[in-house]
């Protein structure tokens, strides 16, 4: 249970953080949001991704525009919002820190 | 070949087989439900809509078809992940909104709806201190022995205590933290909760009487449990019960049938209603009113057996065929019974004087004729004729064996004073039939049979029918009308028929209790007791008024 717990809070710090980024790389759609989380294998369905999206998009960091789309309803389009770009590049610091913190922790340990 | 049902998510229409709807319906409201407690909950649902739409349109469009099969509505929701896939991405926003509400740290005292004998009381209390629920009612069984007190404290726990209702409280009371697996139900069971969770919110702050009458709604409801429950076997003795009383009534009716059946026009019975129809085509009514009783019988017997055993039934083509029969023979019954009681519609009288010698010392013996008569072809038949002299055939109208022409008994005699001085009988016969005619005839179809001896008059209790036996509510009215001081010495058997005399009471005043006749006078006030004392203050007098119409009448 705790590791799975700790697994789990890992996780979803890091979650934030990887949407925000690949938002960040230009607009994008949700499905492709998830695609390119399923190749970093950190998401594995999409119905988890639109709760965070709405979170995200509620605190100021998202905004998205409506595109029409030949296969369906109107696709909801992400963009980083200027507060965004700002949390994000906070978030890039941390994650340097911690990158640098968890790497030192783990030393000359072998990790398979 | 399957059912497709239309569907429109967010504007675009879909075909999906039924039993795909089946599975996408359940998954929505698993999504719908699981998003219900946050405040984007309808963008989110949108969202994920919208995706499976496109997801739908994607996979119709790759695989050239036009419906949507259960097969893509599972790949579907295999990409978009369930809800307990959902719980991992989220843990910390669940948190935030169901720790305002739930306290998922340490257990709560509920009532145990899942758990319970009575109302969950015990239940509850052994989940809240973790034991087993059995010591828990042990303790209370053996409190009840202490002057039922564990029965008082357990309705106060009853009231006091709330029930479980959701499946958050369920959880609570077990001490179990709060996971979204838990919250796999589906959706009507998760809304009817939410009501309740909603109603349980009101709840603390309710007065005790509101809890009360909760209380008194959930005994009730526990009762019919209990009912449900225990009482299937109450149910299976009840339905022994009207087995075995539909089987008796059943055996009674065909013996009744038989019985009449084979008497047919003989039947033994001569009292109403069989004398009514003894010409009347007595077999088919007989027939008919043993199928109209015997056909719901049958039907109660087999509506027994199938819904309380479960065993037997009867085609719809049988049923049917039955109750046709039913109703022909309910019509058969009531076509009968109108043209019976048709027979009665109207009544006719007509009245004949008869004179009666007077007798040398103005008194008269009246008496019960207790002489049978026969009519000409039943002497023949019987050799009455033949009899010897001495040979009485004696008719004893107190002998109630003799129930034969017991509906020609109404003969009612009233003496009266006569207006000249010679006695006069005056017999008045009434009889009912379809029509005046129809009565007229049948009042005419009686002879009555009064004979004169001397100064003894002599009085048959009944009438003789001339022509057929039926019945059709034959009356003699007779009007003795006697001269004034003339002296009556009535006979006690004719009590019975006499209208304004009373014998017994006449034979009490004068002390002579063994009598078998008592005296009268004819007064000036009408026929009086004649008492031997010089009392004169005890008078019976009756005065019944009597038709004495002279003139055929309706």
């Amino acid at each position: 249970m705790i590791v799975e717990n700790t697994q789990t809070q890992m996780r979803k710090g890091v979650l934030e953080y990887c949407i925000l980024s690949t938002i960040a790389k230009g607009e994008i759609y949700a499905s492709d949001i998830i695609a390119e989380l399923k190749k970093a294998q950190l998401l594995v369905v999409e119905g988890t991704l639109y709760p965070l999206l709405t979170r995200l998009k509620n605190n100021g960091l998202l905004s998205y525009n409506w595109v029409e789309s030949t296969s369906g309803p109107p696709r909801k389009y992400y963009v980083l919002s200027e507060e965004g770009k700002k949390v994000l590049e906070q978030l890039d610091k941390t994650w340097q820190e911690l990158a640098f913190a968890v790497q030192t922790s783990i030393g000359d340990r072998k990790v398979k | 070949m399957n059912k497709t049902i239309i569907i429109n998510i967010n504007g675009i229409v879909f075909h999906i087989e039924e039993d795909a709807y089946e599975v996408l319906k359940n998954y929505m409201t698993d999504v719908k439900r699981h998003f219900m407690n946050s405040a984007d909950s309808l963008e989110i649902t949108t969202d994920i809509e919208n995706r499976i739409a496109e997801m739908f349109n994607e996979l119709l469009a790759k695989e050239n078809k036009q419906v949507i099969v259960e097969q893509d509505v599972k790949s579907v929701i295999e990409q978009m992940g369930t809800v307990e896939d959902f719980e991992h991405a989220e843990e910390d926003t669940k948190a935030s909104f169901s720790n305002t509400y739930y306290n998922t740290e340490g257990r709560r005292l509920f009532r145990d709806p899942d758990d319970r004998l009575v109302g969950g009381v015990c239940a509850g209390i052994a989940n809240y201190f973790d034991i087993d629920t059995v010591w828990v009612r042990l303790a209370f069984a053996l409190s009840l022995l202490f002057a039922g007190s564990g029965l008082i404290l357990y309705i106060i726990l009853w009231i006091v205590i709330p029930k479980a209702v959701t499946r958050a409280d369920r959880m609570a009371m077990k001490g179990e933290k709060l996971n979204l697996q838990g919250f796999k139900k589906n959706f009507e069971e998760e809304l009817g909760s939410m009501r309740d969770n909603l109603s349980n919110f009101r709840h603390d702050a309710r007065p005790f009487v509101y809890k009360a009458r909760d209380f008194v709604g959930d005994f009730f409801h526990h009762l019919g449990v209990f009912f449900n429950g225990a009482g299937k076997i109450l149910l299976k003795l009840i339905g022994i019960f009207i087995l075995l009383c539909c089987f008796g009534f059943t055996v009674f009716l065909i013996v009744a049938f038989v019985a009449l059946l084979g008497f047919g026009s003989f039947a033994p019975f001569h009292d109403l209603p069989y004398n009514l129809l003894r010409h009347h085509h007595a077999e088919y009514i007989y027939t008919s009113a043993f199928l109209v009783a015997f056909i719901p019988l049958l039907s109660i017997i087999l509506i027994t057996l199938k819904g309380i055993f479960n065993t037997g039934s009867i085609s719809r083509s049988t049923g049917t065929i039955v109750l046709v029969i039913w109703l022909f023979a309910l019509s058969v019954l009531v076509f009968n019974i109108t043209k019976i009681a048709s027979d009665f519609r109207s009544s006719a009288s007509f009245s004949e004087t008869i004179n009666i010698t007077p007798a040398k010392d103005n008194t008269y013996h009246l008496k019960l004729n207790d002489l049978k008569y026969f009519t000409a072809e039943d002497s023949t038949r019987l050799n009455i004729k033949n009899l010897k002299p001495n040979i009485r055939v004696t008719d004893d109208p107190y002998d109630y064996n003799d129930y034969e022409h017991f509906q020609y008994r109404n003969v009612h005699i009233s003496i009266e004073k006569s207006d000249v001085n010679q006695p006069v009988l005056e017999e008045s016969y009434r009889a009912r039939g379809n029509g005046y005619e129809d009565a007229l005839l049948n009042a005419r179809n009686t002879k009555y049979i009064f004979s004169q001896q001397d100064s003894i008059l002599k009085f048959d209790y009944r009438l003789y029918p001339l022509k057929d036996d039926l019945w059709h509510d034959e009356e003699l009215y007779i009007t003795l009308k006697m001269p004034l001081n003339s002296k009556l010495v009535i006979d006690e058997n004719l009590n019975n028929m006499l209208q304004n005399a009373d014998i017994y009471n006449c034979k009490v005043i004068n002390k002579q209790d063994k009598a078998t006749s008592a005296t009268f006078m004819m007064t000036d006030n009408g026929l009086q007791c004649k008492v031997d004392t010089l009392v004169t203050d005890t008078i019976i007098r009756k005065h019944l008024p009597v038709d004495s119409s002279k003139n055929l009448k309706k």
